[in-house]
C-alpha cells in the first residue's frame, strides 16, 4: 500500500515538474503583418505590425525587434531594423543600398523576421510587391482624374478594377472629393472624379490639396499621392482679440491694460524703494550725536 | 525699568552658541541638504529623466513642494502684520518666528522652482522675456516682492537689537555683521519714529502682497482647465490653507525655541493657548473651504470629474488624501479645541500634524489631478499612468525642506529670535503703564 502510494507520489511530482518545466518553454505565438507604403511616388517605405493573441483578443505587442529584408533573408539583404512602437508598428524606409536590387526587376519581395521576444516566437511575413504609382491630373470643370499604373516588363501599364479613394486632404483627415470616397480603375487605370466640394476653405490664396490612395493592395501595396489645386475659398482669419485683451501676443494688448498692470507692480515697488531710503536716512541720523 | 531685569531679559534673548543637540541637529539637516545637491547634480547632468515626471505628471513633488513653501511663507504676514494692525500685543515674541519662517519658506520656493525647471540655465528668460500676460511671471513678480518685503520686515524690528547685541557682546562671531548691519542705530527718537513708520507701512504693504503670492500660486492651477483645477474657489481655497500651515509651523517653531533657549518666561502658556485657538480657527475655516472645494462638484459628479473625485474619495489616492484631511484639519482641532490640548506638548504635536498633513495635501491637489486629463490617456506607457517620485526627487524634496530648516536654526544662532528691545519697552510699558 505504501509502495503504490509512493508510486502515486512520484507520478504526480514527474508530471508537475513537466508541466512546470514546459510551462516555461512555451512561447506564445507572434503575428506579423508587412505593408508596403509609397508617398507621392517618393519615399518609400516598409511598415510590420506585431500582434499576439491575449485573452482571446489580438492585441499589438511593442518592443518587437524586426529585421527587414529583400528578395530573401539573408545578411547581404538586410535593409534595417527597427523595434515595433506603442501600436506595434516597426517602420523602416527602404535604405538607397537596396537600389541594385529593387531596380532588378518590376516585382520584388519583402521579408520582415523577427526573433523571439519575451515570451513570443519567432514570426516571419513576406510580400510581394510590384512597382505602381499613382498620378493626378485635372480637367476642365473641376474634374479629378487619377491613374493608376504598375511597371510591366520596362514599360508603364494600366491597371484594372484597383479600388482607389480620391480625397481632399483636410487637418483632422480625408474629405471626399465626389459623391464616394473610393472608385474603381477602368480599363484605363483612370477614375474620373467630379469634385463637389463648392466653397471648401483652402489656404490664404485657396488652394486646396488633393489626395488618391491606393490601400492594402494586393499587387501594389499601399499608395497615395497629393496634388494641389485652386479650387477653395480664399480663407483669412480675423479676430478682435488682440485688440481687447491682456493676454494678447507681445505688444499687441491695449496699452491701458499694460499700463495697469504694470503701475500695481510699480506701486508696490515704489514704496519698497522709499523704505530702502528710510535705512540710509536713519544710518545718516546714527552719525549724528545722540546721548540716549 | 530695574536695570536687572532689562539685563536678564538681554541675557535670555542673546543668540547662544549650539550645544551638543544643535550640533546634531545642525549636523542632520546639513547631511540632508547636501543629499538633496548630489540629487540635483544627477538631475542637472542627466536632465528631469531621473525623475518619475512624464507627459502627464509634468508638475510632481516639486511643485507640490513649492506651493507648501509659498503657504508657509504666509505666517509672516498673519502673526507680524495682521496681528499688529489689529493692536493684539501678546504675538511681540513670534513676530521675529513668523518672520525668519516666512523669509526661509520664500527662498526655498524660489529655489525649488528652478529646481523643477529642466534648463535652469534659461531662468533668466523669465526676466528678459516675460510676459505680464502669463501666469507665471505673476508668480515670479510677487515671490520677489514678498522676498523684499519679508527681508525689510525682519530687519527693520531688528535695527534695536543689533544696539544691545553689539553692546553685550562687541568682540562676539558676529560682530562684524552686526555691525555692518545696525552699528548706526543710536536709538534716538528720530530713528525710532522713523522704523516704526517703516514697519507699519511694511505690516500694510505685505497683507496684499501676501494674499496676491498665494492667489497666484493658485491660479497658476485654476487658470488651467482641469478636473480639480477649474475652479473659481481656489484663491481662498489656498490662502485658508496657506494661514492654517503657516499657523502650525509657528507652534512647532514656538515649542522648539523655547526648550532649545529655555524661553518658557517669553514664550508662555498663554501664547501656545492664543495660537492654539488661531489654528482651531483656521483649521474650521479650512475645512469649510474644502467641503466648498469638494463636495459641490462631488454633488455634481460631472462625467470629466467623475474619475478624479472617485480617485480622491475612495480610489488610488484615498488614504492619501483622507490622511491629509484628517491630519491638517480634524486632528489638530480635536486636540486644540481643549483647553489641555493647548499646553506646549500637544500644542506642538497638533501643530506638527497640521505641517506634515499639509504637505500632504498640497501633493493631493497637484498630482492626481494631472493623471485625470478630460481626454483619456491611449497608446502611453505604463509609466504614464501613476507617478511615484524617483529617490532624486525624494532627496531634492526633503533636502530643500531641510534647508528652510537649516536657515532658520542659521537665523537663531546669529540674532535674537525674540525681538529683545521690544520685549523690553513692552515690560516697560507694562510695568508703567
Amino acid at each position: 500500500m505504501t509502495t503504490h502510494k509512493h508510486i502515486h507520489l512520484s507520478v504526480i511530482l514527474l508530471l508537475f515538474v513537466c508541466t512546470a518545466s514546459m510551462a516555461q518553454n512555451t512561447r506564445q505565438s507572434l503575428l506579423l503583418n508587412l505593408g508596403y507604403y509609397n508617398d507621392n511616388n517618393y519615399m518609400q517605405y516598409l511598415k510590420a505590425t506585431a500582434k499576439a493573441k491575449i485573452n482571446g483578443k489580438f492585441q499589438v505587442i511593442p518592443g518587437v525587434p524586426v529585421s527587414f529584408y529583400i528578395a530573401q533573408v539573408a545578411d547581404e539583404n538586410l535593409l534595417g531594423k527597427a523595434v515595433t512602437d506603442v501600436y506595434g508598428e516597426a517602420a523602416l524606409p527602404i535604405p538607397a543600398m537596396a537600389r541594385t536590387l529593387w531596380n532588378s526587376g518590376p516585382k520584388q519581395t519583402f521579408l520582415a523576421v523577427s526573433t523571439p521576444y519575451a515570451g513570443y516566437e519567432s514570426a516571419q511575413t513576406d510580400l510581394d510587391i510590384t512597382k505602381a504609382k499613382l498620378k493626378i491630373d485635372t480637367a476642365a470643370g473641376r474634374k479629378i482624374i487619377v491613374t493608376l499604373v504598375q511597371l510591366q516588363d520596362s514599360t508603364w501599364t494600366a491597371v484594372k478594377g484597383a479600388d482607389v479613394k480620391v480625397a481632399v486632404k483636410r487637418l483632422g483627415g480625408d474629405l471626399n472629393a465626389g459623391e464616394t470616397p473610393t472608385y474603381t480603375t477602368d480599363s484605363l487605370g483612370s477614375v474620373n472624379v467630379d469634385f463637389q466640394r463648392e466653397n471648401l476653405p483652402g489656404d490664404a490664396s485657396g488652394h486646396l490639396v488633393l489626395i488618391a490612395k491606393v490601400e492594402d493592395n494586393d499587387v501594389c501595396g499601399n499608395l497615395s499621392k497629393e496634388y494641389t489645386v485652386p479650387w477653395g475659398v480664399p480663407s483669412s482669419y480675423k479676430t478682435s482679440f488682440n485688440e481687447r485683451t491682456l493676454y494678447a501676443r507681445r505688444g499687441k494688448s491695449p496699452v491701458w491694460l499694460e499700463i495697469m498692470g504694470y503701475s500695481i507692480v510699480a506701486v508696490v515697488w515704489i514704496v519698497l524703494f522709499y523704505l530702502m531710503g528710510q535705512i540710509f536716512k536713519i544710518k545718516r541720523m546714527g552719525r549724528q550725536p545722540f546721548n540716549g | 525699568m530695574d536695570n536687572i531685569i532689562k539685563n536678564k531679559i538681554i541675557e535670555d534673548l542673546l543668540p547662544r552658541r549650539f550645544g551638543n543637540k544643535g550640533k546634531l541637529w545642525f549636523g542632520i539637516l546639513l547631511v540632508l541638504c547636501i543629499t538633496g545637491l548630489v540629487a540635483y547634480a544627477r538631475q542637472l547632468s542627466k536632465g528631469l529623466e531621473v525623475t518619475a515626471m512624464r507627459d502627464y505628471v509634468s508638475w510632481g513633488i516639486y511643485i507640490s513642494n513649492f506651493v507648501f513653501f509659498v503657504a508657509i511663507s504666509l505666517v509672516g504676514s498673519l502673526i507680524t502684520a495682521v496681528l499688529r494692525l489689529t493692536d493684539v500685543h501678546w504675538s511681540t515674541p513670534l513676530t521675529r518666528i513668523a518672520e525668519i519662517i516666512a523669509v526661509a519658506a520664500i527662498t526655498c520656493a524660489a529655489v525649488i522652482i528652478v529646481v523643477d525647471m529642466g534648463r535652469p540655465d534659461r531662468f533668466y528668460n523669465l526676466f528678459t522675456h516675460g510676459r505680464l500676460q502669463s501666469p507665471i511671471i505673476w508668480d515670479v513678480i510677487v515671490i520677489t516682492t514678498y522676498f523684499f518685503i519679508s527681508i525689510l520686515l525682519l530687519y527693520f524690528p531688528l535695527l534695536p537689537d543689533f544696539r544691545l547685541l553689539l553692546k553685550h557682546n562687541p568682540k562676539g562671531a558676529f560682530s562684524k555683521l552686526y555691525r555692518f548691519l545696525g552699528s548706526f542705530w543710536t536709538n534716538s527718537p528720530g530713528q525710532i519714529k522713523i522704523n516704526e513708520r517703516a514697519i507699519n507701512i511694511l505690516v500694510i504693504t505685505i497683507i496684499p502682497v501676501a494674499f496676491s503670492i498665494h492667489t497666484v500660486t493658485s491660479w497658476l492651477f485654476a487658470t488651467t482647465y482641469r478636473p480639480g483645477w477649474d475652479s473659481t474657489n481656489f484663491g481662498a481655497y489656498f490662502i485658508s490653507g496657506a494661514f492654517l500651515v503657516g499657523a502650525g509651523g509657528v507652534l512647532m517653531a514656538m515649542y522648539a525655541f523655547r526648550r532649545a533657549y529655555n524661553l518658557e518666561k517669553y514664550i508662555t502658556g498663554q501664547h501656545f493657548d492664543k495660537m492654539g485657538r488661531i489654528v482651531v480657527m483656521l483649521a474650521l475655516l479650512y475645512l469649510y473651504f474644502n467641503i466648498n472645494e469638494f463636495l459641490v462638484p462631488a454633488f455634481k459628479m460631472k462625467k470629466a470629474e467623475r474619475d478624479y473625485l472617485i480617485g480622491l474619495f475612495a480610489g488610488d489616492f484615498a488614504p492619501l488624501f483622507w490622511f491629509a484631511i484628517v491630519c491638517s484639519m480634524f486632528l489638530p482641532i480635536v486636540i486644540l479645541i481643549f483647553k489641555k490640548g493647548r499646553r506646549p506638548l500637544p500644542a506642538f504635536i497638533a501643530g506638527l500634524l497640521v505641517v506634515i498633513g499639509s504637505w500632504f495635501k498640497r501633493y493631493i491637489i497637484v498630482t492626481p489631478t494631472l493623471l485625470h486629463p478630460f481626454l483619456p490617456m491611449r497608446d502611453v506607457p505604463g509609466s504614464y499612468r501613476h507617478y511615484f517620485p524617483t529617490w532624486e526627487e525624494w532627496a531634492i524634496a526633503i533636502g530643500s525642506l531641510a534647508a528652510m530648516l537649516l536657515l532658520i536654526t542659521i537665523f537663531a544662532r546669529i540674532f535674537p529670535i525674540i525681538p529683545i528691545q521690544e520685549t523690553i519697552t513692552e515690560t516697560e510699558q507694562h510695568d508703567n503703564p
